[in-house]
């Protein structure tokens, strides 16, 4: 009997860990889930329903640093027709309206000091899903590779890339 | 595993967790894209390039600015990050100037102004409407009224020229004669007397194999200093040009030149009669182009008086007479403060004789592409509307980008009458300092905000565009003009803003294919025939016939000349212009009267004394002085900006505003006050900085302990030519610029904290002055580089010394062990407050505080030329990376490359007999070369 006091505190003690680590694995999942977009844009949709390429939006992929948000014109190169009832098209058309751009929410984030280049990675012939993971089947888009400096030059040193500091460091 | 250690990991590594999980930023940033793409495209994340025109100054160079997008008020807009010369443009191919350079940050500036404003009830200026403010003053342009309304302005030329000649006419406003500072009245009144042209000419020097400059500071200021700088080191490369400058003060000019010889204040007017009296009586060519009437008239100055009154030795004089007769193609160029005196016209004259004599004008100065100021008037223009003003005859007074209430004997009554007129509006970018003087006051638009055509010079018509949207609620001139005139005249159609009515101007003018020709290369040079001048015998004459030879000027003289760095002052508002230091003397944020070294020993003053001047019952000033070598004794300089006075007096022939005050009364103060000098010293102290020939080739044998370096590829290196470097400091504007080098301010400066990466450093010994440009040397054994406990600092394979700023962790050893002390600290964070932060360059991170920084050699613009390399699968060729103080260094004085290629220019540079390396004995193997003067750095003998 008196040991179970005891007993329940050193099992608490250690369930607050377990907690804690739970916890934590959950929270590290948020922090990679993908954050909602102000219009629930779905990449999987456009590409293996309507069959678009990711240069058609994106379309400085391999000419820029950025690969380039689409203006809201290419979205209403169809919607001004396509879908023009369902509710996101509606948000879409009312920032069409307004002349406002959408406020997407950036999740793939290097830090401003990181010089990266698109166009040489793709001019490479690395394909978008080597660091951006399959977006073509993701309705709501996440970031699934770390982009730290570790993983970067992993990938530098396995294709003989630069390694010098200033290839990247600005 | 023992269940205590278990326990520990477990602590530590959830401790651990919960901490570094603490701040973890969600990608919360927005990305904005374009509601309709916009029809310049700029790729994201690279740049475009704008063709404009430079506004700082009246030369107005071609000037292309790199354009990038970025996110403002979740808004996708285009700022200009950094602005450089246009290099198809004929007035500076692709040159800009230490102001050019700093006019980004006028753009920028957090106190330009940003909304009109109008005098209340209450008689204070309070912040309006832009219709509130326009409809004022159309009721009061439409009132009844005998007063007159006046519309005095700055230089203008071009299409503002005719649309404010448009614009008097049509609501019967008086246009004044235009007011600016510098309009060289006395030159182009000599020039009308002269030759019947009564214009500032081109003067061509490239060809030149002697050059004779009096007084005109041609590489600051004088004229188009872009262009004289970058012909003098042209005819340096092609003509061995031998260069002398005459002054009676010390100027960064003269310092440059080969020979320097210091002529008594006042006494050009000897020199220049004795070197007409000397041609012409050795070369009947020369005397046969100058008719008796005019020989007549010259009185003949023995060799004992120009010796006597000029002070300079004879053989230097001869020297120079010599020189101008025997070189193939002689030039001579008069100005600047020796025409800014009381005999300024007499000189002028006499030098536009030499000029005609010697066949100059037939050549090298060239009227066709002169300068326009056709509409500048003088003082006594601006002494006509004072008086006006006086008898309380002006209505609406329009005062437009100049400001009438200067330093000169008229503006006490200028200010004092200014209040008599019944509505003054002033439109400026910057509240001026009085702002009592003005009722309404309406805020312009940068000019990388509007649409404009200006006239360069005669013949080149240069195109203004807007770069970005306006930051603030301004609007440009042209716009202000033609909605004032909609307002008062509803009839009229007109065209209602500026760019319409320029369209209009543009179709007529140039045809649809001209007009889109002109926005394409940003210029037209129209095809202009030489005018072959004559000398105008009987206006020459008459004045020479009333000529008289000046009496000594007595004690001591106080010369007020232009300024490299503010011009005639209104580059002073600009924040970078300020952070950067004098060349002369290395001061930057104060003001200061420079004065000799043996003035100074004789009234005991010590850099930082604060003098008050005056002469007879006038006071001048009350400044610091600091000591500057190689004045002549009794001569005290200052920038004309610095002065707080209405001492000058304006010189009653050509009424232009004197630039010297004599019988010049110094009293010491008992207050002094610490200039902000960068130099610790202007002497090398003997140690060799720039080495003597016989210095050089005295690098000890290396032993190293550590392996040499290898690159495959590239290995960077610059060169710089001391004969072409003439101190100008624009390299250093431009970096500031391109790198996003944090503005610290005066106390940060005092403390030693400046942040340029590149500087210029004046040495005076022996002398001689020289004036070194320093920069992160990116040695082959870098000292930094071995010291830095956390290997931030690290050499690359192209042979750049490089810094990992978010490595750094702020030791500052590497700084202490540099020998060239060309590390900057970032000792705080700098508030790159709104809008100055729009100005930052992308391609550049801002540093953050605690961070260890310097030159990259452009590590940006090596990384864009590799890139666009290996598009089409080569190397970088040479010339292809042009760090940003090689691409505006007026004379080309900084050349950079891969010395691994034996085809390359740097390769050939750092191979010929003139190559030095600074501190070479310590075995650290820069990657700087520089090029010594042909001289061999010892200054040649004078004349």
């Amino acid at each position: 009997m008196n040991k179970i006091i005891p007993r329940l505190l050193i099992a608490g003690y250690f369930s607050i860990f377990i907690i804690i680590i739970v916890g934590l694995g959950w929270a590290w999942h948020t922090y990679r889930e993908a954050p909602d977009q102000p219009i629930a844009y779905s990449h999987n949709k456009h590409i293996n329903f309507v069959g678009l390429e990711c240069t058609h939006c994106h379309a400085y992929a391999d000419r820029a640093l950025m690969p380039g948000i689409p203006p809201l014109q290419t979205c209403m190169e169809c919607h001004e027709n396509v879908a023009t009832d369902r509710p996101e098209i509606i948000k879409l058309t009312a920032y069409w309206n307004k002349k406002e751009p959408v406020p997407w929410i950036n999740v793939n984030y290097l830090p401003p000091h990181v010089y990266f280049t698109h166009k040489r990675h793709v001019k490479r012939g690395f394909e978008c899903a080597e660091c951006h993971g399959d977006i073509a089947h993701m309705d709501k888009v996440r970031q699934v590779k770390s982009f730290r400096m570790g993983w970067c030059v992993t990938c530098h040193r396995a294709n003989n890339g630069p390694t010098d500091c200033w290839t990247c460091h600005k | 595993m023992q269940r205590r250690d278990f326990l520990k990991i477990l602590g530590i590594a959830t401790g651990s967790g919960v901490i570094t999980s603490c701040g973890v930023k969600k990608g919360a940033e927005k990305l904005i894209p374009h509601v309709i793409p916009p029809n310049i495209e700029i790729l994201p994340g690279l740049y475009t390039i704008m063709k404009t025109t430079c506004t700082e100054c009246p030369v107005h160079c071609g000037m292309q600015a790199k354009i990038v997008e970025k996110v403002v008020n979740d808004r996708r807009m285009r700022f200009p990050v950094k602005l450089d010369g246009n290099p198809d443009h004929p007035v500076n191919h692709g040159k800009m100037c230490i102001r050019g350079q700093a006019s980004l940050t006028r753009l920028y500036h957090p106190d330009r102004l940003q909304q009109p404003l109008m005098r209340d009830d209450a008689g204070k200026l309070t912040e309006t409407t832009w219709d509130d403010a326009l409809q004022k003053i159309a009721a009061e342009l439409a009132k009844q009224t005998p007063k007159k309304h006046a519309f005095l302005s700055g230089r203008t030329t071009g299409a503002m020229s005719n649309l404010i000649d448009n614009f008097c006419k049509q609501l019967n406003i008086e246009r004044l004669p235009e007011y600016e500072v510098y309009s060289y009245a006395t030159l182009r009144e000599a020039n009308r007397i002269l030759f019947g042209h009564a214009d500032l000419p081109t003067y061509n020097i490239d060809n030149a194999n002697y050059l004779l400059t009096i007084g005109a500071d041609v590489i600051e200021t004088f004229g188009n200093p872009l262009q004289q700088a970058a012909h003098i080191s042209e005819a340096k490369e092609k003509a061995h040009l031998h260069w002398v400058h005459c002054e009676p003060h010390v100027s960064l000019t003269g310092l440059q030149a080969h020979a320097r010889l210091n002529i008594l204040p006042g006494t050009e007017l000897y020199l220049l009669l004795y070197l007409l009296q000397e041609l012409i009586k050795d070369n009947r060519q020369y005397a046969a182009r100058l008719p008796m009437e005019i020989r007549g008239t010259l009185p003949s100055i023995t060799s004992t008086l120009v010796r006597e009154k000029t002070g300079i030795d004879i053989s230097q004089i001869d020297g120079v007479f010599k020189g101008l007769r025997e070189a193939q193609h002689p030039m001579l160029i008069f100005g600047g403060v020796s025409a800014q005196q009381e005999t300024g016209l007499a000189c002028a004259i006499v030098a536009g004789l030499i000029q005609w004599v010697t066949g100059m004008t037939d050549n090298a100065i060239d009227f066709a592409q002169s300068a326009n100021f056709a509409n500048v008037g003088n003082l006594d223009d601006l002494d006509k509307l004072a008086r006006l003003l006086q008898v309380k005859n002006v209505g609406v007074l329009f005062i437009s980008k100049t400001n009438p209430v200067d330093k000169h004997q008229f503006a006490y009554y200028m200010r004092e009458n200014l209040k008599s007129a019944d509505l003054v509006v002033g439109m400026t970018d910057f509240l001026p300092e009085q702002t009592d003087d003005y009722d309404i006051i309406l805020p312009l638009s940068h000019p990388l905000e509007s649409w404009d055509e200006i006239e360069s010079r005669r013949g080149i018509s240069s195109y203004v565009q807007p770069v970005l949207e306006p930051l603030h609620d301004t609007l440009p001139e042209g716009d202000i003009l033609l909605k004032l005139m909609q307002l008062r005249s509803s009839s009229k159609t007109s065209a209602t803003d500026y760019k319409s009515w320029l369209d209009t101007r543009w179709q007529q003018q140039l045809g649809k294919s001209g007009a889109d020709e002109f926005a394409k290369t940003a210029f037209i040079a129209k095809q202009t025939m030489r005018i072959s001048v004559q000398l105008q015998v009987r206006n020459t004459g008459n004045l020479l016939q009333n000529l008289t030879l000046p009496p000594a000027t007595n004690g001591t003289v106080l010369f007020v000349t232009p300024s490299l760095k503010a011009f005639d002052g209104r580059s002073d508002v600009l924040p970078l212009i300020k952070e950067i230091p004098d060349p002369l003397t290395t001061i930057t944020f104060d003001s200061w009267i420079a004065i000799s070294e043996a003035q100074a020993k004789k009234l005991k003053l010590k850099d930082g004394d604060i003098v008050s001047l005056t002469t007879g019952d006038k006071a001048i000033s009350t400044l610091p002085v600091k000591i500057q070598p190689m004045l002549t004794v009794n001569v005290l300089m200052v920038q004309r900006h610095m002065l707080d006075t209405f001492a000058l007096a304006v010189n009653p022939a050509t009424g232009e505003s004197n630039g010297v005050i004599d019988n010049i009364k110094i009293e010491k103060t008992a207050s002094s006050l610490k200039l902000a000098i960068m130099s610790g010293s202007l002497s090398q102290q003997g140690r060799g900085v720039i080495p003597r020939p016989d210095h050089r080739g005295h690098a000890h044998e290396r032993v190293s302990l550590y392996k040499d370096h290898i690159h495959p590829d590239y290995q960077w290196t610059m060169v710089i030519d001391m004969e072409k470097c003439i101190g100008c400091s624009a390299c250093v504007a431009s970096c500031y610029v391109e790198n996003n080098v944090g503005l610290v301010g005066r106390s940060e400066h005092m403390k030693g904290r400046e942040m340029s990466w590149i500087r210029i450093e004046p040495y005076y010994d022996d002398g001689y002055a020289h004036f070194q440009p320093m920069l992160c040397q990116h040695c082959e054994f870098a000292p930094c580089e071995s010291v830095c406990p956390v290997y931030a600092p690290y050499h690359n394979p192209e042979g750049l010394n490089g810094q990992v700023y978010n490595r750094c962790i702020g030791t500052r050893y590497c700084s202490n062990n540099c020998p060239y002390k060309v590390r900057r600290f970032n000792w705080q964070a700098h508030p790159w407050t709104t809008p100055m932060d729009r100005g930052l360059n992308p391609q550049m991170w801002a540093r953050p505080k605690g961070v260890m920084e310097k030159c990259t050699f452009c590590i940006q613009r090596i990384r864009e030329a590799k890139d666009y390399a290996k598009d089409e699968d080569r190397k970088v060729r040479d010339g292809e990376v042009v760090p940003a103080c090689a691409q505006t260094c007026p004379t080309n004085a900084i050349t950079f490359g891969n010395i691994l290629d034996e085809n390359s220019k740097v390769y050939q540079l750092v191979h010929s007999d003139r190559v030095y390396r600074v501190h070479e004995h310590l075995g650290t193997e820069p990657s700087v070369y520089y090029l010594m003067k042909e001289d061999g750095n010892l200054g040649k003998e004078h004349g």
